[in-house]
């Protein structure tokens, strides 16, 4: 590590690492500073030239991403000045902007916008007809929809494919006023971490196609949580909405930052895999495929469970909280039952890769381990309870706490999925993180625990 | 329709690899040499030309869309360069331009072709032809059949 150094911004001292990037110091610092092209894991490139400001002994206003701090450096960032810089060139940035800002869904999230509000406020000197047309519906493949006219070519989208995935498809082709972000004629965007640049894209050019055109942004409400697609324990923000007599809905998920986990990025099938919390949800109690209520289904349960007596497996989903498997664990020793945690129907080694993606697609894997549960099937069962495990067992009775349908004659009971219930998981490194209750839906399934609460009742 | 580049052409790359410190720095010579050999750029040929340099073909072809004497598409029409800068536009390029609209050839507008004082200029398959007029400009295009 490099020696820490003193420099003064707008005439406060700031402790930093020598040699390290300004721009990073402002950031960290809070202090306002614009800018679209850098990005803390991309680097500096230095092409959108907002970050500008001044430095004390040098001539003109240098940009904060490509300086690098030294001992004693006096930095200006407020000055009237210096917000004329950042006018001018935001001017420029908005040249042949189409302000359709209406039907952008980058609107409200847009670096544009803000900066507009900030150091713009001017009228367009070039008027709409005169800007200069590009394609605004270019499908780049892998759910990313490009509109060519919106982009400040930040080259963000195209350091990322080159600096991160390194697969190339995208670049800036053309130059002047015809340069844009393209791929190659007749090839696609095609990486498992595409759908990243759509949060890379700090204006409204890159979209996804899976949520473009379906919520306006200001009426999401997010929610910290854990990616449940496998054990890596991607940090994410689960962005979801209840609309005026509908129901709490999940529109997203984003990465959200975590350095020790997953940086800024998550793959695109932990992005998508919200749509499974939507789809196929089981919300009513079945006993033989028929509806139960309440009553009935708890009457049932404690038949079966007195049949059995003795012969009762417990099955446990290593998707579940580490809160309700221990209230699990403790249940099943109360009523005598053993426990069972199979561990190797979530192993998909084709899932793996170097990046985020791990073969160990359990959430809470690392709590089964750390627990020493049995990770074996469970054998000559008279009756299992499974809770939401994926596997089919045979067994001689069976009742399932699921979160989705299945076909089966057993009981079922419906579940609340990881989305509408708290709790902490434990990844496959042995990293513990809480996960926030983000959906209350209208008629919630019961959470695990306030399924054992009934069942002892 | 896959590209190959010639023996000529190969031997030449092998030459100028050795006087280069990356292999990236042939990616400027490779597409001169494909454009001379196809007459145009083809997606095959700049994958090709990626392999040749270490370099991912999508930085090729950011290259040979930036630099407008690169040609993407084949034509069968003619290349006529006309230079669009100051002395050959005071000298009559204009004239120059009106009469090659009259054939059948494919004009482009490009920047001094560095023989202002022969102005007005044009190129034809890297032959200069100066001094240029209407009466001038008929005689060459249709000398070229």
């Amino acid at each position: 590590m490099s020696e820490m150094i003193e420099i003064i911004v707008d005439d406060k001292t700031y402790r930093a690492e020598e040699g390290s990037l300004l721009i990073d110091l402002l950031i960290r610092e809070e202090i306002k500073v614009p800018y679209f092209c850098y990005h803390e894991s991309l680097g500096a490139d230095g092409n959108c030239r907002m970050c500008m400001v001044e430095i004390a002994g040098q001539k003109r206003p240098q940009i904060a991403c490509d300086t690098l701090v030294k001992s004693g450096m006096e930095v200006n960032s407020k000055s009237t000045k210096i917000e004329k810089v950042h006018t001018d060139i935001l001017e420029l940035e908005l040249i042949n902007h189409p302000v359709d800002c209406p039907t952008c869904d980058q609107a409200g999230e847009c670096s544009l916008q803000d900066l507009y509000m900030d150091y713009g406020l001017h009228d367009a000197k070039v008027t709409i007809v005169d800007k200069v047309k590009h394609d605004k519906k270019v499908d780049l493949g892998s759910n990313v929809m490009l509109d060519q006219e919106r982009c400040v070519l930040c080259a963000r989208c195209t350091r990322f494919t080159d600096k991160i995935t390194h697969t190339h498809e995208l670049g800036i082709i053309g130059r002047g006023d015809e340069a844009k972000v393209s791929t190659m004629p007749g090839r696609k965007l095609d990486n498992p971490y595409a759908m990243n640049v759509v949060d890379l894209c700090p204006v409204g050019a890159l979209t996804s196609k899976d949520f473009r055109f379906h919520q306006r942004v200001w009426f999401l409400q997010s929610a910290e949580s854990i990616c449940h697609g496998c054990a890596k324990g991607c940090n994410i923000y689960i962005d979801h909405n209840k609309m005026k007599y509908q129901d709490d809905v999940i529109y997203r998920f984003r990465p959200r930052r975590n350095d020790a986990v997953n940086g800024f990025y998550i793959c695109d099938e932990g992005r998508l895999s919200y749509k499974e919390l939507e789809t196929n949800r089981l919300e009513s109690m079945l006993y033989d495929g028929v509806v139960v209520d309440e009553h009935e289904a708890i009457a049932q349960y404690k038949s079966l469970l007195t049949q059995y007596q003795g012969r009762v497996s417990v099955v446990i989903d290593a998707n579940l909280y580490s809160e309700e498997i221990e209230a699990i664990v403790a249940y099943a020793e109360r009523i005598g039952a053993k426990v069972f945690a199979p561990l190797e129907c979530y192993n998909d080694p084709s899932f793996a890769d170097d990046m985020l993606k791990s073969a160990q697609r359990a959430a809470n894997y690392g709590a089964i381990v750390k627990m020493g549960l049995e990770t074996n099937m469970p054998s000559d069962a008279g009756l299992i309870i499974n809770f939401n495990h994926p596997t089919h067992f045979n067994a001689e009775a069976e009742i399932h706490f699921s979160t989705h349908k299945q076909e089966s004659n057993a009981l079922l009971l419906p579940m609340a999925a990881f989305s509408e219930n708290s709790g902490s998981l434990i990844n496959e490194v042995g990293l513990e993180q809480w996960c926030e209750k983000a959906v209350e839906k209208n008629s919630p399934a019961p959470t695990v625990l306030s399924w054992l609460e009934k069942v002892e009742g | 329709m896959s590209f190959c580049f010639n023996d000529a052409n190969v031997a030449k790359i092998e030459a100028l690899k050795k006087r280069y410190p990356s292999a990236q720095a042939l990616s400027l010579p490779c597409l001169w040499m494909v454009q001379y050999q196809e007459g145009y750029i083809s997606l095959d040929a700049i994958d090709v030309i990626a392999e040749v340099t270490d370099t991912p073909a999508m930085e090729i072809y950011r290259v040979a869309t930036f630099y407008t004497m690169f040609h993407l598409e084949p034509t069968t029409q003619k290349r006529v360069l006309v230079c669009k800068t100051l002395s050959c536009k005071l000298c009559g390029s204009d004239a120059v331009l009106e009469q090659l609209k009259k054939h059948d050839v494919l004009v482009e507008h490009v920047e001094c072709l560095g023989s202002c004082g022969t102005a007005p200029v044009m190129q034809i398959d890297d032959v200069n032809y100066e001094n240029l007029t209407p009466t001038k400009v008929d005689a060459i295009v249709e000398g070229l059949r």
